[in-house]
C-alpha cells in the first residue's frame, strides 16, 4: 500500500461545511478527528470556539474557512473573519480566492486580498481556495504564484460548492507551480480511498474532505486486493470530464472540452462511466 | 465449567426432529465445528454433507432441512436478526443456504437452538410448536391450504402472540421448486425451493418462542465494537441515506442508467419506463413506513399500501423480476403480484423470471400461451398455479431450466446451475458475472455482490469492464459473505464494514480470538465444503458458466456492445481457489483447510 492507515489520517482535514450543521454535527466531527487523529477539522468560522474548545489540548488543527465559498466580498470582511477566527482558536485559514478579479487579471487587487488574509491570521496557516473549476490551466497557474506572492502557506483546489472538484491533473498542475516548499490541498469530491491515494500521488500534502470516516475504513479493503487500485479510465479522473455547461462560465467550459478534442484518450470516454 | 462449546455458542444446542418418528434430540454442538464453521451457513453446510448423500433426492425423507442461526444472532450486533435454511436444493441440485430477515431467528436462539434440524417425513400435515426448551408436534391439518398470512395469524393465536412463525404457502405444500419459507408474513427465505422441501416433509410451519438470554463470551469486546460499526453503519451513505430512504429499490434507477436492468427475459439491459417502476416513485405513490428487522439500524424494508391494504415490500429484485423483466410497467399490479406471490409462498426472483422465460417462449414461436411482454393479463392467474401446481402454472413452478428445456429452448432459460438470475446484467459488470458462474447456490448475487465495487463504488469504485483483479475480489467475496453468513449477519452490512468488522464481532461472540485471515480462512473453508458437495453431485467445472446469451452483445444502453468476458477470468479464479484445472480442490488445500 502507498501509505499506512496512520499515515493516511495525516493528511485529512476533516470537513464539514454545510450551512444546515448543527452544533451535535460539530461534536460528532470533532470526536472522530480525535479518534482517527485526523490533521484537522474544517469548519465555518460560527463554530470556531466550539470545536477550539472540544479540540483543546489535541493535535488536531482547528481549520476555519473565509470568506467561503464565493470569495466575492469586500477584502476588509476576509480579513475581519480571519482575525476573529483565529482569536477564538482557529490554527489554519482556508479562504477564497477573488475569482472575479482573477479573471479581471487584477493581479495587484488578488495578491493584496490574499496578503489582507495573511496577515490578519496572524501566524496562522493560510490556504487559498482557487476555485479550479472556474479558472482554465493558466489562471490556476497565476492564482498559485499570488498565493505563494503573498505569503500564503497553501493553495488549495475547491470549495466543494463550485462547479468542480479536486482532480489528479489541477493538484499536479498546482503542485507543479508552487514547487515543493508550499502546500497543495486537494477538496471536493474526495469520497474514497482510491480518490484520496490519486491526490496525494499527483502531490497534495492535504485533502479536505467530509468523508474522512468512509477514506480510512475503505482503506481497510486495500490490503486484501491490488484490484482496488487498479489504474482507473483516464476520463474518470479529468477534469474535463466533470466540465458542465449549466455551472461554469460558458468560455471555461469551452475551453475544458477543446481538450477533449486532441486527446488520446477520446475513445475511453463513455458516456456512462 | 462449561465445555467449551458452551462458551463460543452460548446456551445453545443442535435440536435434531425426526419428522416421521416424531421424536426430537437435543445433541451438543461440536466445538471444532464452531471453530471451523462458525454457526449458521456453516454449520448447516457442515450438517448437510455429512449427512446428505448423492443418492439422496431433494425430495426425499430423508434430505435435511435445517435451520439455523449464528453465534451473534439476538446479541446487539447490528443487523443479528436473521436465520438461514440449509438443504439440498429441488430447484438446482446444490447443496443451498436461504436466508431471511425478520424476528425469528431471535426467537429460536432465545430457545436455547443455534440449529434445528429436520429429518424424515411426518405421516401428516404438522407444525412445531418450540417453546423455549419444549418442542410439541401439532397437527396442521386444518391449516393445510392455508395462505401465508392466514397461517401465520392462525398459529399465533393457536400458540403465543409473541412468537414467531416460518412457515409456507400453497407452493410450499405442493412442492413447487420456486417454494420459499416465509416469516413475519413477508419476510421470505425465498431462494431455491426451500419451501418445496419443507412441504415435502408435510411441515407446515416452525413457530418459536424463546425467553432465554443470550450470552456472548466476551461482553465488553462486543459493546465496543456494535458502537463502532453501528456509527459505521451511520456514516455511510447507501446504508445511512440510499436503503433506509428508498429502499431497495433505489437500484431499479441506477440499474437502468449503467444498462443492467435487465429486461424482457434478459434481452435487452435497460428498460423505458424503469422511473415509473423506481423505489423513488415507490416512495411517492404507496409507501407507508419503513420495516426494520430485528436489531437492524437500516431499515431498507418497506411496507406499502395497495388498494387499501398494507403488504410487504416489494425489494428491489422483485420489482425488476414482476416488472421490467416481463417488461411490465404497473408499479401497482407488480405490488399486487409481490403480495400474492409472498402469500403464495413464492420466490419472486425466480417466479419473475421464469414468468419472463415463458413471455420470450411464446414471443419466439416455442409456447402457445396467452403472455405477453408488457401485459399483465393472466399473469396473476400463473403465478395461483405455480403454487397450486395448475395448469401452464404447475410448469412454471418447475423453474426456468425445466421449462425451457421442456420446449426445446434451454438456452432462453436465463439461470445458472438451475437457479434464476437475479437483477444484473452480467455483461456490464464482469466481475459479478464470474460470480454467478461460480456460485456454490447457482445465479445468486449474494455470494459476491460485485455490483458494490463495480456499479456503487463501495468500497472504491473499479472499472466494471476490467477482467484483471476481478477472480481476485470475486474470491474475497466469496469468503467474506460465507463467513458472514456463518454469523448470520445482513448483506447490507458490507456497504460499511470491513474484514476486520466482522473478525471482531466474531471473535467477542465466541470468545475466539479471530484474526482478519483466519475469519476469510473459515469463508474458504465453508465455500470448499459446498463445492465438495456439489462435486460428489455430480456437477463439473462445466457447470460454471452462464446462459449464451452473455456472449452476444446487449443491443443498446449504457451497456450496449458489451459481453461476458467469463472465458477469461476463470482459469484465474480455479487457481486463486487452490483449484486444478477442472474446478475441483486439490489435496494440498483441503488439507490445509482441515477439510481432508
Amino acid at each position: 500500500m502507498p501509505v499506512t492507515v496512520e499515515e493516511l489520517v495525516k493528511f485529512i482535514d476533516h470537513t464539514r461545511l454545510k450551512p444546515e450543521t448543527k452544533r451535535a454535527k460539530i461534536l460528532e466531527l470533532c470526536e472522530e478527528a480525535l479518534t482517527y487523529e485526523f490533521a484537522a477539522v474544517c469548519i465555518n468560522s460560527v463554530h470556531v470556539e466550539y470545536a477550539a474548545e472540544l479540540l483543546r489540548d489535541s493535535d488536531v488543527e482547528v481549520c476555519v474557512v473565509v470568506g467561503f465559498p464565493l470569495g466575492a466580498m469586500l477584502t476588509e470582511a476576509k480579513a475581519f473573519e480571519a482575525r476573529e477566527a483565529v482569536r477564538k482558536g482557529a490554527t489554519e485559514v482556508d479562504m477564497v480566492i477573488n475569482v472575479g478579479a482573477l479573471g479581471d487579471e487584477n493581479y495587484d487587487f488578488v495578491r493584496q486580498d490574499i496578503e489582507a488574509v495573511v496577515n490578519a491570521a496572524d501566524g496562522a496557516i493560510v490556504k487559498v481556495i482557487l476555485e479550479t473549476g472556474l479558472l482554465i490551466d493558466d489562471q490556476k497557474r497565476q492564482a498559485c504564484i499570488l498565493s505563494k506572492e503573498a505569503g500564503a502557506q497553501f493553495v488549495k483546489t475547491s470549495t466543494g460548492f463550485g462547479p468542480m472538484g479536486a482532480t489528479p491533473y489541477d493538484v499536479r498542475l498546482m503542485r507543479e507551480t508552487v514547487g515543493p516548499k508550499i502546500g497543495v490541498k486537494a477538496a471536493g469530491g474526495i469520497r474514497t480511498f482510491k480518490d484520496a491515494l490519486r491526490m496525494i500521488d499527483a502531490g497534495a500534502n492535504r485533502l479536505g474532505t467530509s468523508s474522512g470516516v468512509a477514506i480510512v475504513e475503505g482503506y481497510r479493503w486495500a490490503g486484501y486486493s491490488d484490484a482496488w487500485l487498479q489504474p482507473d479510465k483516464p476520463c474518470w479522473t479529468c477534469p474535463s470530464r466533470q466540465a458542465s455547461l449549466a455551472k461554469q462560465p460558458k468560455e471555461v467550459y469551452l475551453w475544458y472540452k477543446a481538450r477533449c478534442v486532441t486527446c488520446p484518450h477520446r475513445d475511453q470516454n463513455i458516456f456512462n462511466d | 465449567m462449561p465445555d467449551e462449546s458452551e462458551q463460543l455458542f452460548s446456551e445453545t444446542r443442535l435440536l435434531w426432529i425426526s419428522l416421521t418418528k416424531k421424536t426430537t434430540k437435543i445433541q451438543p454442538l461440536d466445538s471444532t465445528d464452531i471453530r471451523q464453521f462458525l454457526g449458521g451457513r456453516g454449520l448447516g453446510v457442515k450438517l448437510v454433507y455429512d449427512h446428505v448423500s448423492p443418492e439422496i433426492s431433494p425430495a426425499s425423507p430423508q434430505n435435511l432441512l435445517v435451520f439455523a442461526v449464528g453465534p451473534l444472532t439476538a446479541t446487539s450486533a447490528p443487523t443479528a436478526g436473521r436465520f438461514v435454511v440449509i438443504t439440498k436444493s429441488p430447484l438446482t441440485g446444490t447443496i443451498f443456504d436461504s436466508h431471511a430477515g425478520g424476528y425469528f431467528g431471535p426467537q429460536l436462539r432465545r430457545a436455547g437452538f443455534a440449529a434445528l434440524v429436520l429429518e424424515g417425513r411426518a405421516d401428516s400435515p404438522v407444525y412445531l410448536w418450540i417453546n423455549d426448551g419444549d418442542v410439541e408436534f401439532r397437527s396442521a391439518k386444518d391449516i393445510w391450504g392455508f395462505e401465508v398470512s392466514e397461517t401465520t395469524d392462525a398459529l399465533l393465536s393457536e400458540t403465543d402472540p409473541k412468537a414467531q412463525v416460518a412457515c409456507i404457502g400453497p407452493a410450499g405444500e405442493n412442492q413447487a421448486n420456486l417454494a420459499a419459507i416465509m416469516t413475519d408474513k413477508h419476510r421470505a427465505a425465498g431462494r431455491g425451493g426451500v419451501g418445496a422441501v419443507m412441504g415435502g416433509k408435510n411441515l407446515k410451519a416452525v413457530v418459536v418462542k424463546g425467553t432465554r438470554g443470550v450470552a456472548v463470551a466476551d461482553e465488553e469486546m462486543l459493546q465496543a465494537t456494535v458502537t463502532r460499526t453501528r456509527r459505521l453503519i451511520k456514516k455511510d451513505s447507501i446504508t445511512n441515506k440510499s436503503l433506509p430512504v428508498y429502499g431497495t429499490s433505489v437500484l431499479v434507477n441506477l440499474g437502468n442508467e449503467y444498462g443492467i436492468l435487465p429486461t424482457h427475459n434478459f434481452q435487452e439491459g435497460t428498460f423505458n419506463d424503469a422511473e415509473g417502476v423506481s423505489g423513488e416513485k415507490l416512495l411517492e405513490r404507496f409507501f407507508v413506513k419503513r420495516y426494520h428487522c430485528f436489531g437492524c439500524p437500516i431499515g431498507c424494508g418497506r411496507i406499502s399500501q395497495v388498494q387499501g391494504r398494507e403488504i410487504g415490500g416489494p425489494e428491489y429484485e422483485t420489482l425488476w423480476a414482476l416488472g421490467p423483466e416481463c417488461g411490465i410497467n404497473d408499479l401497482e399490479w407488480i405490488s399486487i403480484a409481490n403480495d400474492r406471490c409472498n402469500e403464495l409462498g413464492l420466490d419472486t426472483i425466480s417466479m419473475g423470471s421464469t414468468l419472463g422465460c415463458a413471455m420470450e417462449l411464446v414471443e419466439k414461436g416455442f409456447l402457445k400461451a396467452q403472455l405477453h411482454f408488457g401485459e399483465t393479463a393472466g399473469v396473476l392467474e400463473l403465478i395461483e398455479g405455480a403454487a397450486k401446481g395448475q395448469g401452464l402454472g404447475k410448469e412454471l413452478g418447475e423453474g426456468s431450466r425445466l421449462l425451457a428445456t421442456r420446449y426445446n429452448a434451454p438456452e432462453l432459460a436465463m439461470q445458472v446451475k438451475g437457479l434464476e438470475l437475479p437483477a444484473y446484467d452480467p455483461r456490464g459488470v464482469q466481475g459479478h458475472a464470474l460470480a454467478y458462474a461460480t456460485s456454490n447456490r447457482g445465479g445468486c448475487h449474494l455470494r459476491a455482490y460485485l455490483i458494490g465495487p463495480e456499479i456503487l463504488g463501495s468500497p472504491v469504485l473499479v472499472d466494471r469492464d476490467r477482467t484483471e483483479g476481478k477472480p481476485e475480489l470475486v474470491v474475497l467475496f466469496q469468503n467474506l459473505s460465507a463467513a458472514m453468513d456463518s454469523l448470520v449477519l445482513c448483506r447490507f452490512t458490507t456497504f460499511a464494514f470491513s474484514v476486520s468488522d466482522y473478525a471482531d464481532l466474531a471473535s467477542a461472540a465466541t470468545g475466539l480470538s479471530i484474526t482478519n485471515k483466519e475469519l476469510l480462512q473459515i469463508g474458504d473453508r465453508i465455500w470448499n465444503l459446498e463445492r465438495l458437495f456439489n462435486l460428489r453431485e455430480g456437477f463439473t467445472a462445466k457447470d460454471d458458466c452462464l446462459p449464451p446469451r452473455f456472449s452476444k452483445p446487449l443491443p443498446e444502453g449504457g451497456s450496449r456492445n458489451r459481453i461476458s468476458h467469463l472465458a477469461e477470468m476463470l482459469p484465474e479464479y480455479y487457481n486463486l481457489r487452490g483449484w486444478d484445472e477442472n474446478g475441483n480442490p486439490t489435496k494440498t488445500l483441503l488439507k490445509q483447510l482441515n477439510l481432508a
